[in-house]
């Protein structure tokens, strides 16, 4: 129990007022990026990152970790309220979530989504501090064929678990992919895809088809719905909240498995997004109220909140252990790392102790501080619920269109957002799934560049997917969720085809 | 003006499988072969496009497939509607506006764009009162103004108008 130990430490360092302010600091402008789509988790971190170098280190991470807790909380909250995800990593929550609130019951998603996510913040920072000697072994072993591994079984998984026409999913999927491939490769330095065009040299960002595909695209659905936006009413209550929090054990299975999945995926950098469109997969499958998915179930809720959270914290683990960002945000951070001195890897946890389990420590902390300050500004939100949607409506467009600004400071970008917008909407009401969409835009490049490193290491044979018992495992598994819907329909033998009746749930707003 | 479901599904995938077409020609500009270190780098664009192209035409086919199977047994074919003339003037009128906000704002800056967006759109989609929706877009350039320039220091395209202001 050595790691107990220094835990305890660790929050001596992490437990002092001037601390206490910094992470509720960190996590009210956290709450303030998460909010608004397109000024994400690693977009306000790299923001924050200049006014750290002159704090001391441990205070400085404090602040930046907390401000990401608290914008993968402001993700959910939007996604929940408005259908427009903050983060590509709620993108999953708005499957329930929003048709939950569009019920009436906003109040209890919103308490839903932030107690599963705590619970599964809580549970990945327990991981981090039973394993973070152990993990920088295991992951030490991992080459690119590993790390193709695993985000070959993100993408099965949803293509074995994913209701509606495999057509269409396939057909969003590549486009994903397409997209995703635009721009400079990273391995040969070549142009792809650009056709000349100097705007597409820097690729299309994930972000301006999250902003247009589920922001412009979910506008045009509603103004067309005849503003039925206007009958979500969340009456914010306290005893709606308890009751809600008391509700949540209820869900111990679907918050075991996703939460194992977050962490899995969060230690191997398959990262946030990935686990939370996993986990709601899964939950879809093995839940017994998994036909009730994407009609405002709870469950649908809790899993990919879990999962995300769980992984989102998981994440740094990579960080810290090994000097492997687990996420972009990740990522930004270490570079905070460095700038501030520290060199991130297994040496971290030697030479500065104080700093590592000062950090786990304070993850302790700021999830229980964002979850107590994500539940005080609910009515905050549900508040601007009440408005008219001739009025909220426009002021989103304005949020979408800043926000596919700000991601590169190009207006070709906000034109790029429209066309999607315009995607989006067709997609939408055509039954086209649009998450797979998003998961090969986000890793699509990181899945190619991994499947060709591991080319470039074995010289072009693809045995080196099964070369050891780790990545033979993981290609297994994803072959096999591939096979699913295939051994599924061989099992359900003569029942007649369903025929489509098992809709994606984003076929809800059709 | 009608447009069925049936004939959307038909046309959205005809347009995807250009996209694929399109995929596929600009990856045979990098090379597409398995090289003797792997792939090249158009290999895996290349058959991305082939996949897209034969999902689309999955989509053709199952749509065809439905739509006769339909006709023989209820007499009508395309019973779902995808969009009639109303509900079609109701989205332009919404995105147009959207679209003029754009080109205002990448030839004015952002700030004006959004400005006269937001009185156009309250004052003429939502009727408020001219003098209400001229300060609600007002104070919306004020607020962003304030959490894009000052909070988070991320300058907006400010366009020449602002420049004569002086105002970077």
């Amino acid at each position: 129990m050595g790691n107990f130990g220094q835990l305890m430490d660790g929050f001596a360092v992490a437990l002092t007022a001037h601390h206490l302010m910094i992470m509720v600091m960190g996590v009210l402008l956290g709450l303030v990026v998460g909010v608004l789509p397109g000024l994400g988790a690693p977009n306000g971190v790299s923001l924050l990152l200049p006014l750290t170098f002159t704090m001391d280190p441990i205070s400085a991470i404090i602040l930046l970790t907390s401000m990401y807790w608290g914008a993968l909380f402001g993700g959910s909250t939007t996604s929940i309220l408005f259908n427009i995800p903050g983060e590509p990593s709620s993108v999953a929550t708005t499957f329930d979530g929003y048709p939950l609130a569009k019920q009436g019951q906003a109040a209890r998603a919103l308490t839903l989504a932030f107690t599963s996510a705590g619970i599964g913040a809580l549970t990945g920072v327990l991981v981090i501090t039973l394993l973070s000697g152990w993990v920088a072994n295991f992951a030490l072993r991992f080459g690119a064929a590993e790390y193709f591994a695993v985000y070959f079984m993100a993408f099965a998984s949803f293509i074995g678990m994913s209701g509606g026409s495999p057509f269409k999913t396939l057909v969003s999927m590549m486009l994903g992919f397409a997209a995703a491939t635009v721009g400079i490769d990273t391995i040969s330095g070549e142009a792809r895809l650009t056709f000349e065009f100097d705007e597409l040299i820097g690729g299309i960002s994930f972000l301006i088809a999250v902003i247009g595909l589920f922001g412009l695209g979910e506008l045009l659905l509603t103004m067309e719905e005849g503003l039925k936006f206007e009958g979500v009413k969340a009456k914010l209550d306290i005893r709606v909240i308890a009751r809600t929090v008391a509700e949540v054990p209820r869900y111990w299975a679907t918050l075991i498995r996703s939460a194992l999945i977050g962490c899995w995926m969060g230690i191997t950098p398959g990262g946030p997004t990935a686990a939370s469109f996993m986990s709601y997969a899964l939950g879809r499958r093995f839940s017994r109220r998994g036909r009730f998915f994407g009609k405002g179930e709870p469950e649908g809720i809790v899993a990919p909140e879990t999962a995300d959270h769980s992984a989102g914290s998981c994440a740094l683990l990579p960080m810290l252990a090994l000097g492997i960002p687990g996420s972009a945000t990740a990522a930004v951070m270490m570079g905070g790392l460095m700038i501030w001195g520290l060199s991130p890897g297994p040496m971290l946890f030697t030479s500065q102790p104080d700093f590592v389990w000062g950090l786990i420590a304070s993850m302790y902390m700021g999830n229980i501080i964002a979850v107590v300050l994500v539940l005080a500004t609910v009515p905050l939100f549900a508040f601007i619920l009440r408005a008219p949607f001739t009025v909220v409506g426009p002021l989103i467009t304005v949020v979408c269109v800043i926000g596919a600004y700000t991601v590169a400071n190009h207006m070709f970008d906000v034109w790029l957002a429209l066309g999607f917008g315009i995607v989006g909407y067709v997609f939408k009401k055509l039954d086209y799934p649009l998450a797979p969409f998003v998961l090969a835009m986000v890793l699509g490049d990181k899945a190619e560049d991994s499947f060709r490193q591991a080319m470039l290491t074995s010289d072009g044979s693809p045995a080196i997917f099964f070369s050891n018992g780790l990545v033979a495992t993981m290609m297994g598994l994803g072959l096999l969720l591939l096979c699913l819907p295939v051994i599924s329909a061989l099992i359900k033998g003569g029942r007649g085809p369903k025929d489509g009746t098992a809709a994606a749930p984003e076929g809800r707003s059709a | 003006m009608d447009i069925s479901r049936s004939t959307m599904d038909i046309a959205a995938a005809c347009v995807t499988a250009a996209v694929g077409a399109v995929v596929c020609y600009g990856a045979t500009l990098n090379g597409f072969a398995w090289g003797p270190s792997g792939p090249e780098p158009g290999y895996f664009p290349f058959y991305v496009g082939c996949l897209i192209i034969l999902g689309s035409a999955g989509t053709i086919v199952q749509t065809l497939l439905r739509r006769n199977a339909a006709g023989h047994t209820a007499g009508h074919a395309d019973a779902d509607s995808f969009l009639d003339g109303e509900r079609l003037r109701t989205i332009v009128a919404f995105f147009l506006p959207i679209v003029a906000m754009v080109a205002v704002s990448a030839w004015l800056g952002l700030y004006i764009g959004m400005g006269l967006y937001i009185f156009y759109a309250l004052r003429v989609a939502a009727g408020f009162r001219t003098l209400s929706s001229l300060l609600a877009a007002l104070a919306v350039v004020a607020v962003n103004f304030v959490i894009f320039e000052k909070l988070f220091m991320v300058p907006l395209l400010k366009g020449p108008i602002l420049e004569a202001f002086g105002i970077y």
